[in-house]
């Protein structure tokens, strides 16, 4: 019989709800903290306001952890109608804090719902593609059991991987997230950096793919990377592309020019992902990149 | 502490959740560290380094945990100054930095770093009825500490709201953990002697020996060897050894037929020999190489068995689906890497040279290897040592003018105490040296054959450590040429152009791609002209200022005026014999 599934996730994921076609979902929204005052993601407090408060007013941001509450009322309001919740989270290299609140509600509620927390390697639309890509499981399969559903979740995560052009890497640094990347931090001369996400390494933390000088040569060089962990893999076409990008007016043509790359490698769909509040504040003005699914 | 930093990070909400605990903790101890090396060539008691080590962590310290934790090692250090670790003075001392660590905070709240201290202090003194060895009950205490350590979200509620347990708490369980596991492998009991000078005495003896027994007593030799402290030789065959030598000498008169002295004479003679030549094998196989293969055309791993097995010895070979992994000691790894490459791909190499790793493992200077993989550049300009250096070469030799000797590449490459290293120089003139530097020299060095600072930039900018250190050779490889460039320098006399054309003494030329393709008196011009020629299709101009034009400035306003479609960037090279080098992506 098809379990009846809740799928819990925080807004750091790169994806807007319209762009969700599952209606058994809750959004829990990060909290924002910028000048010490906490913001949510609104129509009024959205990436754009973020990014141009980095760049007009130079502050500083942070984000907390979802608090523990809200994702404990989630389930308490949808534990009833369901068979099974499964809480897609960002990478625990990233927060272990995240991890830590993920797993205390599900020994919170063990006895009530079993509840899957799927480490989803990854940050901003990476956490979209591994959602997305657990939908689809969902959808597709009618009869597993909660063991077949956590190994498929994990080789979604394992299969995901996300490569970005953050032209400042100060904001990642400043949220603590900096993870192997901090070896492109510091150089003398102008350095491009891409940075990456890999859903099999398993620390889950951010790493040091590349760099260039020109967005031309690192455009090129993510598509090289993206070619290499393809054949690495042994895959002929991309599952799912979710973009990064729209964090300020900075870039908007590199970022079209590395799509239009993206679009012409062999994937059965590609998805504009959406700015968040939250992502903003380790993006910084002019980021992009893209999350695959192979 | 730092293979912990990022998960310490990420606990950190109190008393700011600014995500930089497990760092401050490192650089805490980091910084203390690197300022023991000035008291190197002192002489000083355990006690003193302690009490040193604690005022430069509080030199050092950054961020509360870092305070708190320095003023912990503070008091604790104070009390153990008198060299007394005994299991009654150690907990006098961990009462001492408690203490200080608590006083020294403004407003000590529990559930934080300073509980953890105190319940290690109080256990301490509860197992300290049972146990003597003071790094035993430490290690006994770390059950309880991390249980502690989970209770710190009930005393603390702004860790149970975010629901995580006390990020310096975490820290110091894992600072105390790092001491007690270090300690029982290299503590107290461990005094024994480096097999370098186990193996020295060994050899001296039987030099001593072979000349006689009874003027080997009465060598300053002998006397080493009669009041050494047999337990520090840790290797059992060479303490006894050394004691028949020092029974031999001893009992000479009693022993004294001319036959037995002779036969012990030998015995002796023949069982130092043994052990040296144990410890200094012939390795007939220089490289330990170990790769994985990723193939579908190897059926099995003994066809990959016996297509290596002529290639060297300690053939080991594993396999998991169609994935192969291989160790095998051989002198010709590029041949095992050509052969396996066509039958699938590698997708894990490593080579170690071990008769490098032999030679710094019984030598005087034994390397003690800090880092797997190192990037060492040689270049003249100091501006290009500096931007090299920020894009992460790990050491540079910054010659100068005068092109650096042997001595100084090995010293350099020595220091890097590095297994392995990348190293590349900016001039084709230091090849020789440099390779001769690299037989010398203790690690496994890969020479890049650059031959200009551009090279090196372009190598730095196509390279990762996080790569294996033949995939970074590879890499750096294919990364050198790959940035098109420019020189222009100063004739110092009459010469001719490619094109015939003579340059005229003191006139300014253009090299590209070695040959001179412009010439012309006024600097400013000649750049411009030499823009003009090369730049179609890039869009990005690079101009790195030598010595000779330090005080030069205006030439990249120049050429922004005259290419304003074309992003310009200026910095300083400090190379010697160009005024620029102009690159182009």
């Amino acid at each position: 019989m098809k379990k009846k599934i809740f799928i819990i996730v925080g807004d750091n994921l790169g994806l807007s709800r319209d762009q969700i076609d599952y209606e058994d979902l809750e959004i829990i929204k990060f909290p924002v903290l910028v000048e010490e005052k906490e913001y949510r993601e609104s129509d009024q407090y959205s990436a754009n306001w973020l990014i141009s408060k980095f760049e007009k007013e130079n502050v500083v941001a942070k984000s907390s952890t979802l608090p523990q509450k809200d994702i404990a009322d989630a389930v308490e309001r949808n534990y009833r109608n369901y068979d099974l919740i499964i809480h897609v989270v960002m990478s625990s290299g990233l927060s272990s804090a995240s991890w830590k609140v993920a797993e205390n509600v599900r020994k919170q509620y063990e006895d009530v719902i079993p509840i899957i927390n799927v480490d989803s390697r990854q940050a901003v639309n990476g956490v979209g593609n591994v959602l997305l890509g657990i939908i689809d499981i969902i959808k597709n399969n009618d009869d597993l059991s909660i063991e077949e559903i956590e190994k498929l979740c994990q080789q979604v995560v394992e299969n995901t991987y996300s490569y970005y052009i953050f032209p400042d890497l100060d904001y990642l640094y400043k949220g603590g997230r900096i993870g192997r990347a901090q070896s492109l931090m510091g150089s003398l001369l102008h350095i491009i950096p891409i940075i990456g996400m890999m859903g099999d390494d398993p620390e889950g933390i951010v790493s040091s793919l590349g760099k260039g000088r020109t967005f031309k040569q690192v455009n090129r060089q993510v598509i090289e990377l993206i070619n290499a962990k393809m054949k690495e893999k042994s895959v002929s076409k991309i599952k799912r592309a979710i973009s990064l990008s729209g964090y300020g007016e900075k870039n908007k043509d590199v970022a079209q020019e590395l799509m239009e790359k993206v679009k012409a490698l062999p994937c059965d769909d590609f998805v504009m992902g959406k700015p968040g509040l939250v992502d903003a504040v380790y993006c910084g003005p002019g980021a992009y990149g893209v999350s695959i699914l192979l | 502490m730092n293979k912990h930093k990022e998960y310490l990070n990420g606990l950190n909400v109190f008393p700011v959740p600014d995500g930089d605990t497990g760092l401050n903790m490192v650089l805490t101890i980091q910084g203390a560290m690197a300022s023991m090396k000035n008291f190197e060539n002192q002489s000083m008691s355990p006690g003193e380094y302690l009490k040193n080590f604690a005022e430069q962590m509080l030199l050092h310290s950054r961020g509360c945990s870092g305070v708190i934790l320095s003023l912990f090692m503070q008091g604790f250090a104070e009390t153990v100054a008198n060299d007394d670790f005994s299991k009654e003075n150690v907990y006098k001392a961990l009462e001492n930095g408690c203490r200080n660590a608590y006083e020294g905070t403004e407003n000590p709240r529990e559930g934080t770093m300073l509980t953890l201290m105190r319940a290690l202090k109080e256990k301490y003194g509860e197992l300290m009825e049972q146990e003597d060895d003071p790094i035993v009950i430490i290690g006994k205490t770390i059950p309880y500490l991390k249980e502690v350590l989970d209770k710190t979200p009930e005393m603390l509620p702004v860790l149970k709201q975010a629901g995580v347990i006390d990020s310096g708490g975490a820290g110091f369980v894992v600072f105390i953990q790092g001491v007690c596991r270090e300690f029982q492998h290299n503590g107290f009991g461990a005094n024994g002697l480096p097999v370098p000078i186990l193996l020295k005495i060994g050899e001296t003896t039987r030099k001593y020996i072979a000349k006689g027994l009874s003027k080997f007593r009465n060598t300053p030799f002998a006397h080493l060897v009669s009041s050494i402290d047999f337990s520090r030789i840790q290797n059992n065959r060479l303490r006894e050894i050394l004691q028949n030598v020092r029974k031999a000498t001893t009992n000479l008169s009693v022993n004294n037929h001319v036959n037995n002295k002779k036969k012990l004479q030998e015995k002796l003679i023949d069982e130092l020999e043994e052990i040296n030549n144990l410890w200094n094998p012939d390795i007939k196989q220089k490289y330990c190489t170990e790769f994985v293969l990723e193939s579908d055309k190897v059926i099995s791993r003994e066809q990959l068995r016996e297509m290596l097995a002529p290639f060297g010895d300690s053939l080991i070979v594993l396999q998991a689906g169609n994935k192969f992994k291989v160790h095998i000691h051989t002198n010709k790894p590029d041949d095992i890497f050509d052969k396996v490459k066509q039958y699938g791909e590698l997708v894990f190499t490593k080579v170690d040279d071990m008769k490098k790793q032999h030679r710094n493992f019984i030598s005087d200077d034994v390397i003690d290897y800090r880092r797997d993989k190192s990037i060492y550049c040689i270049v003249s300009g100091k501006g290009f040592a500096e931007i090299l250096q920020k894009l992460g070469a790990d050491d540079i030799l910054c010659y100068g003018k005068n092109k650096p000797s042997v001595d100084q590449l090995v010293k350099g490459l020595d220091n890097l105490k590095a297994k392995n290293i990348i190293a590349a120089a900016d001039d084709s003139d230091i090849l020789m040296a440099l390779k001769y530097a690299v037989s010398l020299c203790k690690s496994n060095v890969f020479i890049v054959e650059s031959d200009n600072p551009i090279d090196l930039i372009g190598m730095m900018m196509g390279i990762s450590k996080d790569y294996d250190i033949m995939t970074m050779f590879e890499e750096a490889m294919k990364s050198i040429h790959t940035i098109p460039f420019c020189g222009i320098a100063r004739a110092n006399r009459q010469v001719l152009a490619d094109s015939g054309k003579p340059v005229k003494k003191n006139d300014y030329f253009a090299v590209y791609k070695k040959k001179i393709i412009l010439s012309n008196p006024n600097i400013e011009e000649l750049a411009i002209e030499a823009v003009n020629q090369l730049v179609n299709g890039y869009g990005l101009v690079t101009l790195y200022k030598g010595l000779p034009s330090r005080k030069n400035n205006g030439l990249v306003d120049r050429l922004k005026e005259q290419f304003p479609d074309i992003d310009f960037e200026e910095y300083y090279g400090g190379q010697y014999n160009y005024n620029y080098y102009i690159t182009f992506e």
